[in-house]
């Protein structure tokens, strides 16, 4: 019985998941009509259903954001949510809530939420706890201190519960600090014995919904969720691929976003770690998308890009190009040719153009150091041979008194099969 | 105040080559954007080209006020070699008055 019930109440729970999207633009700026079209994408991808978009031209009104009369406008459709595009302060949270008695969401936390509602490996989890920790570790800062402030001593003050709120919240974000270093640490020694295996690293990195996982779909023949919607990925998948005799390593990553609060950036260190230590970066951008709208994605990209430290060759591709003709599609290369030089157009639908993208991957690659090593004529040598061959790339084999092999390899895969001092310089 | 000016061929992921290093300074007891533009322009004086800058050091106003302060084609960083040579200038200035402020003590010192 008491299942039913539950079942119905989230059934209620996830029927009235319904929004209004609000967005305010300030009086000096040419009107956007793209920040409605990301949000209602996000909303979206939240599961609201949405039932109207306001947009309001107007400084920021330091109570509400946005004037009295759009929010009664927007509660007039009897929305379970309102969600804001620009940031709210706390305070304009609580005003909203005393006085209209509406249940708000601004952007970012929107993020979150679709984040934690898509993080499914303990590392993602523990990286939007990280990242709404740390948006709300200040909020309530704030709110302890402006409690205090009519305090006066030994009456109805603020108690030690409210004053541990803080300390607690602080005390577990540097818990969860701990644990995604041990995590990074993984990574970095992941990516390390991938690299003694002979792998080269590729990330496929970009804005959201650019159709990275598509891409990696098509590359490896493999069937990652793939989704028309803001980021269906958040967690990294990595899988093989063998491009033009080089064997490679293709990394999907979550998606790039713009105007995002750096701490979120930070909680996410893990994740971007993939794509700053890779060897080379695939940008993905969506070439669909209206020219400006490219541009704007494609420098937050390489915002991203920069603040993830990223020092490997970029390569830029752009994907959905089988949305245009061929004349369209030269103008936006045309048009976008300070931010990707040599870009790459792309279909992962239907496969275009990725016969050059292999070639462009194996010429961007950076080409492997070739050695000579000596191996002895014995049962233990030829065995070492047999692993070569399947670590590292022989060109010659010569069977004189010893085995003299020429290889092109990584000094660190050679390492690792004890071949450092079998080389012949 | 130390502003220093790199002239660069970029292309969007790296500085493919420095043409130069400027520095100028200048003592002001404030900083106004009048001022910041004055030392910007003194700095790139005959050097041709777009000139990018960080937005936080001029105040973060729109790109056409700025541009038509200084009278001259403006841009904020947008590509990865954008925000790169201005690293690069940063490096410098900041090299450059402590270069300026260490002989000024020593000066002061004898």
């Amino acid at each position: 019985m008491d299942e039913i019930a539950k079942r119905e109440n989230n059934a209620m729970r996830s029927e009235d998941k319904s929004a209004v999207l609000l967005v305010r633009e300030s009086p000096g700026q040419p009107s956007d009509p793209y920040k409605m079209r990301e949000l209602c994408g996000l909303s979206h991808a939240a599961g609201y259903r949405v039932l109207a978009e306001i947009s309001q031209r107007r400084g920021r009104d330091h109570l509400f954001q946005m004037g009295r009369g759009k929010i009664e406008e927007a509660l007039s459709y009897c929305p379970s949510r309102l969600i804001f595009y620009n940031p709210l302060s706390p305070s304009q949270v609580y005003n909203i809530k005393s006085e209209f008695g509406a249940q708000v969401l601004d952007r970012f936390n929107l993020i979150l939420e679709i984040f934690s509602s898509r993080a499914s490996t303990r590392e993602a989890k523990m990286q939007v706890e990280l990242a709404r920790l740390s948006y709300d570790a200040p909020q309530v800062r704030n709110t302890l201190a402006l409690k205090k402030r009519g305090e006066q001593p030994g009456f109805r003050g603020a108690g030690a519960y409210e004053q541990a709120m803080y300390h607690d919240i602080r005390s577990r974000m540097a818990k969860i600090r701990a644990e995604l270093s041990t995590v990074e640490g993984m990574g970095q020694s992941r990516r390390l014995r991938r690299r003694e295996q002979g792998f080269d690293l590729v990330a496929l990195a970009g804005y959201t919904n650019a159709g990275k996982s598509t891409l990696l779909n098509y590359l490896t023949g493999s069937e990652v969720r793939t989704q028309d919607q803001p980021f269906t990925t958040l967690s990294p998948t990595t899988r093989a691929l063998e491009v033009l005799g080089r064997r490679v390593l293709l990394t999907d990553t979550v998606g790039f976003i713009d105007d995002l609060p750096h701490f979120l950036i930070k909680a996410f260190r893990s994740t971007l770690a993939e794509i700053s230590e890779a060897d080379l970066v695939l940008l993905v951008a969506d070439i669909s998308d209206p020219i400006e709208l490219l541009r704007r994605k494609l420098i937050a990209s390489h915002k991203a890009l920069w603040d993830c430290d990223v020092a490997s060759p970029i390569v830029t591709i752009l994907n959905k190009a089988d949305r245009l003709d061929e004349k369209e599609a030269a103008e936006r290369v045309e048009n976008v040719r300070d931010l990707a030089p040599h870009p790459v157009l792309a279909s992962a639908v239907t496969g275009r153009g990725l016969g050059l993208l292999e070639e462009c991957l194996s010429q961007r690659l950076q080409p492997l150091p070739e050695h000579e090593i000596r191996l002895p004529y014995t049962s233990q040598g030829l065995s070492q041979l047999s692993r070569l061959y399947q670590s590292a790339e022989l060109v010659k084999v010569r069977y004189e008194e010893e085995l003299i092999v020429r290889l092109r390899g990584r000094k660190e895969s050679l390492a690792r099969a004890g071949l450092d001092k079998a080389l012949l310089e | 105040m130390v502003c220093a000016a790199v002239s660069a061929r970029i292309s969007p992921n790296f500085l493919e080559r420095i043409v130069s290093v400027r520095m100028t300074h200048k003592w002001a007891s404030s900083l106004d954007i009048n001022l910041i533009s004055d030392i910007i322009i003194e700095a790139c004086t005959g050097l041709t080209g777009i000139i990018v800058a960080e937005s936080g050091d001029l105040y973060n106003l729109e790109v056409w006020r700025v541009k038509s302060i200084m009278g001259r084609d403006f841009k904020y960083p947008q590509t990865i070699a954008e925000r790169t040579a201005v690293e690069l200038a940063h490096h410098i200035s900041l090299a450059g008055r402590r270069l300026i402020r260490d002989g000024r003590d020593s000066q002061e010192r004898e």
